[in-house]
């Protein structure tokens, strides 16, 4: 996976590469119908392209104006399928939004004991 | 003292950023903070995002109402939209998700399980409730409806104005 940027109506996502992680930067608005259609193949490839954990996974969502409710589901659905597996994932949101922080801190739920999965409010 | 911003759309997913811009205006002009307006257009665009999923809309005259009003001690939205005749289907399974989410001791609870059961469920698409668990905890209202004559239903949530908001 090559640095790359993809965008559907109001939101882009960037994915940047190095050696030890890999960083996808959501812009925007997420308000398709059905988000699951864009996201979740994106989503697949970044667990795959991180090796099984070599790299970590930093999903940013500080950059994000806007999600509906259908947005959370693929959200959900990789940071579950992340906990079960061997992935390490960080996911950043602004603590300062009051509904980001209501948002995403609910996602804790899927933090590990040993921080290989973390939900952080920056 | 009331004020009211009443409109109605037909039911057009592109309508959606139009709702929000337009909720997002009535409330800066009525001097509400970012995290009450972030609030209510959410709550507002989810309330209609369900109405144009599980409306009718085969007659052309058919339409999506919206209301929101605020008062001294919150602010009202109410979201009113034709139904197919006999939809008990759609009117069961939201009376349900309601009355589960009423069911917890408070939203951030009902909207956790939620979480958890979308998560590991796989859910036909539009079906999962999520939405309205939100509304409940992130939108911090209190979710009801009731129906009308001439198969319309009314879905209302009341958000309660705190200074600490």
């Amino acid at each position: 996976m090559e640095n790359k940027t993809y965008t559907d109506g109001y939101l882009s996502i960037e994915i940047s590469k190095t050696a030890s992680n890999i960083v996808v930067n959501l812009t925007g608005k997420s308000t398709s119908r059905n988000p699951g259609i864009f996201l979740a193949p994106i989503l697949q490839q970044v667990i795959t392209e991180s090796d099984y954990g070599t790299r970590e996974i930093v999903l940013d969502f500080r950059e994000l104006t806007y999600m509906n409710s259908s947005t959370i589901t693929p959200i959900i659905k990789f940071l579950n399928k992340a906990k079960i597996g061997n992935e390490r994932v960080s996911l950043l949101y602004l603590k300062t939004l009051k509904w980001q922080e209501l948002s995403f801190s609910a996602l804790s739920i899927f933090k590990t004991k040993d921080d290989r999965i973390m939900i952080k409010g920056i | 003292m009331t004020k009211m911003l009443n409109f109605d759309l037909t039911a057009d997913w592109e309508n959606l950023d139009h709702i929000r811009s337009k909720v997002e205006h009535f409330l800066k002009q009525n001097h509400f903070g970012l995290n009450d307006i972030y609030s209510i257009v959410m709550v507002c665009s989810e309330l209609v995002e369900n109405a144009i999923k599980y409306g009718d809309y085969n007659s052309p005259q058919s339409k999506i109402s919206i209301n929101i009003e605020l008062n001294d001690s919150g602010i009202i939205t109410e979201v009113k939209n034709p139904m197919l005749e006999n939809n008990n289907r759609h009117v069961r399974q939201l009376d349900k998700t309601i009355q589960w989410i009423r069911g917890f001791q408070n939203p951030f609870e009902a909207y956790r399980e939620k979480l958890k059961e979308v998560a590991e469920k796989d859910y036909i698409v539009d079906e999962s409730g999520l939405g309205l668990a939100r509304i409940a905890y992130e939108g911090e209202s209190i979710l009801d409806f009731y129906l009308e004559d001439k198969n319309m239903i009314n879905v209302t949530a009341v958000y309660q104005i705190t200074k600490d908001k």
